[in-house]
């Protein structure tokens, strides 16, 4: 728990998040962060083998983050395996076909799934993808922001067609998480100075003199 | 150089830094201050020594409960019984030891669930000394390793051997007590090297992955699939569900890979190496990197089979059809000691940490696998489970026997036979018509004459007045000129 939170207080460490991708499949999961991480769409010079597990590096106001996102099979037969995914992520990108109202509700059901099993410690953003194809729209632009604004999820539109609102969604994404890190340090530093709270501490000796003649043997023969 | 300058304040005589045993070479406090050569001959002496003096305990033992028996029954067949108990129990254990190795050197070879192996063979005795040479090995690497850091090698160094000698002592506990222990060891010096050594975390991260490599190849023996856990029954449960669904096509689960192209069944045959390959490592690191290799492979077939970058909806379920294709071995066992035992900043959010939580996947949809789940009515699948029957004969030529080719050619050549036997029949069911057609005919064609025959019956009147007869009636016969005679007239 403590390991994914990731948030070094220490100037010059490093955010490490990981970000998982739920929706059904066909709504266009995969384009979106190929879109992000490698700027190419349904391109047949995508360099990556696979589109499953991709990272970007991020330089937010001089913090650095590294972002791992973790795709997630959608289809039905694989729903009840959420849960081994999305553990000990900081972020859900939950996608949906704004052309296909199920997909929609699909949505609906993972955001219950994450709340249950995640609380509020997960930042959620709903995605209503393909709006290249806007006359086709089935599912309400209102409708959709309500909802999520009524879980508590900040709501999306891009296309990863025509590149748009992708950087916005991941850039919106990693400050709210590093906001929710930064709680999170700053309401450990309270308690103690290690991040394990949970954990019990080692004993580590902290002998100097004794370590030189203990090391010694095995140094002094190079 | 800078470590000399160091301990410019120790004086230690020449002698103490000698190898005990007086061989000239330089002795090592890690080896009880022998040197390397010495302390493996120590070592395996002592070891020798170890097993020669168990083996005459338990002779003892022997010896005193057979006494105890002879005196205290008459009975010769509780004697024999006790014998064949400890016989019993000193197989077992050989066949625990050598089921693992033998599972990896016939991990290539096997495509498919197949079955144990129950023979009983004496362990060859370089198992147990191999075990040492490659702790030994890696110990002399995290000593060269750690050279490198000087004193904060060396304070890693005191670290970790205070932490395994602790680790002994928690031999008895819970397998999760020893792991929280553990994971609050990798914490604790990760951060330790952070803030006090000011090691730069890529270096850290490079430190954190010997250390590992080091104790958890000496700890090895005594944390994978521990006797105080129900992991090796979970091991056969899998093992024996994934036998169960050796019928499971790549059409059911919907894998994108088609193994007809030889490029792409080459790639699923490396996978599935890679994947049994897991059980034969020892760090949980290493074992990792099998998955990540097995991984790599499946999104290469799924490249070439599909021409674009793999999504996690194409990649899991080629995952599990690999892994039922695999078996891989201890497949529960492996994922418990990678989940107790390592590095949790790598399992968490790096890339291998990705390939292990989809395995995790693959094997829990495995052990829920229902009709539902492969789109099958529940009848078809309860068919299929009970071996009624399989979908392979059903669809026999949709489906393509990914093995190699020498099988498909061989499911070919078995459908040429069966069609031919068919011909065969349905020529001898039509010589055998024939001759029956033939049979009647005749029949018939005899009865037909003899009705006729029947009908008209041939009446062969006996010929009363030959020739005359004819004639008799004819009254004026006497009338007629008397025939000509013939006449010879001298030419």
């Amino acid at each position: 728990m403590a390991a994914a939170g990731g948030g070094g207080a220490a100037a010059g460490r490093a955010y490490s998040f990981k970000v998982v991708l739920l929706g059904e499949g066909c709504v266009g999961k995969t384009s979106l962060v190929l879109r992000y991480c490698e700027n190419k769409f349904n391109d047949k010079h995508i360099t990556t083998l696979q589109a499953s597990f991709l990272t970007k590096k991020l330089n937010i106001g001089g913090k650095r983050v590294n972002l791992a996102i973790w795709d997630t099979a959608g289809q039905e037969r694989f729903h009840a395996l959420g849960p081994i995914y999305y553990r000990d992520s900081n972020g859900a990108i939950l996608v949906y076909d704004i052309t296909d109202e199920d997909s929609f509700q699909k949505v609906k059901n993972w955001v219950k799934e994450l709340r249950k099993m995640l609380g509020n410690e997960i930042c959620l953003c709903i995605v209503g993808n393909k709006i290249d194809l806007e006359r086709e729209r089935h599912v309400s632009i209102q409708e959709a922001e309500s909802y999520a604004e009524s879980v508590g999820a900040k709501h999306y539109h891009t296309s990863a067609k025509q590149n748009k609102g992708i950087e916005e969604l991941f850039l919106d994404l990693c400050k709210r998480m590093i906001e929710t890190a930064q709680v999170d340090e700053r309401a450990k530093g309270n308690g103690s100075s290690q991040p394990g709270t949970t954990r019990r501490g080692v004993q580590i000796i902290d002998d100097e003199p004794q370590a030189q003649s203990g090391g010694g043997g095995c140094c002094s023969s190079g | 150089m800078s470590l000399k300058s160091e301990r410019r304040g120790i004086h230690v005589d020449q002698s103490e830094l000698l190898c005990k045993k007086g061989c000239g070479y330089y002795g090592n406090s890690a080896w009880q201050g022998f040197c390397s050569k010495c302390w493996r001959e120590e070592y395996h002496r002592a070891r020798q020594k170890q097993i020669q003096e168990d083996w005459e305990l338990a002779e003892r033992l022997q010896r005193e409960e057979e006494e105890a028996f002879a005196s205290s029954q008459s009975n010769q067949g509780a004697q024999s019984l006790t014998f064949s108990k400890f016989e019993e129990k000193k197989t077992n254990e050989k066949t625990r030891k050598v089921t693992t190795v033998k599972k990896f050197f016939s991990a290539s070879s096997r495509v498919g669930s197949k079955k144990e192996i129950p023979e009983v063979k004496a362990p060859s005795p370089s198992i147990n000394r191999q075990t040492s040479i490659e702790t030994d090995r890696v110990s002399k690497e995290f000593i060269e390793f750690l050279k490198t850091y000087h004193k904060t090698g060396q304070e890693i160094y005191k670290q970790t051997k205070l932490f395994l000698e602790a680790m002994h002592y928690k031999r008895e506990l819970s397998i999760e007590e020893q792991s929280e222990f553990t994971q609050d060891f990798y914490q604790n010096m990760a951060e330790r090297m952070q803030t006090r050594g000011k090691v730069p975390p890529e270096r850290v991260e490079k430190i954190m992955d010997q250390i590992e490599k080091y104790i958890m190849t000496r700890l090895y023996k005594h944390v994978f699939c521990p006797e105080t856990t129900d992991d090796e029954k979970k091991d056969l449960a899998i093992q024996k569900r994934i036998r169960a669904l050796h019928w499971v096509t790549p059409q059911m689960l919907c894998v994108p890979v088609n193994e007809e192209i030889p490029e792409v069944s080459d790639m699923v045959v490396k996978a599935i190496t890679d994947i049994i390959e897991m059980d034969s490592k020892r760090v949980p690191r290493d074992k990792l990197g099998c998955i990540t290799r097995c991984s790599q492979h499946i999104f290469t077939a799924i490249r070439i089979t599909k021409s674009e970058p793999a999504s996690a909806d194409d990649f899991l379920p080629t995952l599990i059809y690999i892994v039922l294709k695999g078996n891989p071995p201890r497949l529960q066992s492996n994922i418990q000691y990678i989940t107790r035992f390592c590095n949790p900043s790598r399992l968490m959010t790096g890339e291998d940490g990705y390939y292990f939580t989809n395995l995790c996947c693959a094997v829990a949809f495995i052990e829920k696998l229902d009709a539902q789940s492969l789109n099958l009515s529940q009848e078809d699948f309860d068919r299929y489970m009970s071996g009624q029957t399989s979908p392979r004969k059903q669809e026999s030529e949709a489906w393509s026997p990914g093995a190699c080719l020498g099988v498909k050619q061989m499911y070919k050549n078995l459908d040429l036979l069966s069609q031919l036997n068919e011909r065969q029949e349905r020529i001898m069911s039509e010589a055998k018509k024939l001759e029956k057609d033939l049979i009647d005919w005749t029949d018939g064609i005899a009865k037909e004459v003899q009705d006729i025959v029947e009908k008209y019956p041939l009446d062969i009147k006996p010929p009363n007045q030959p020739l005359a007869a004819i004639d008799s009636e004819n009254v004026e016969n006497d009338k007629l000129p008397p025939p000509l005679q013939p006449q010879v007239y001298a030419g």
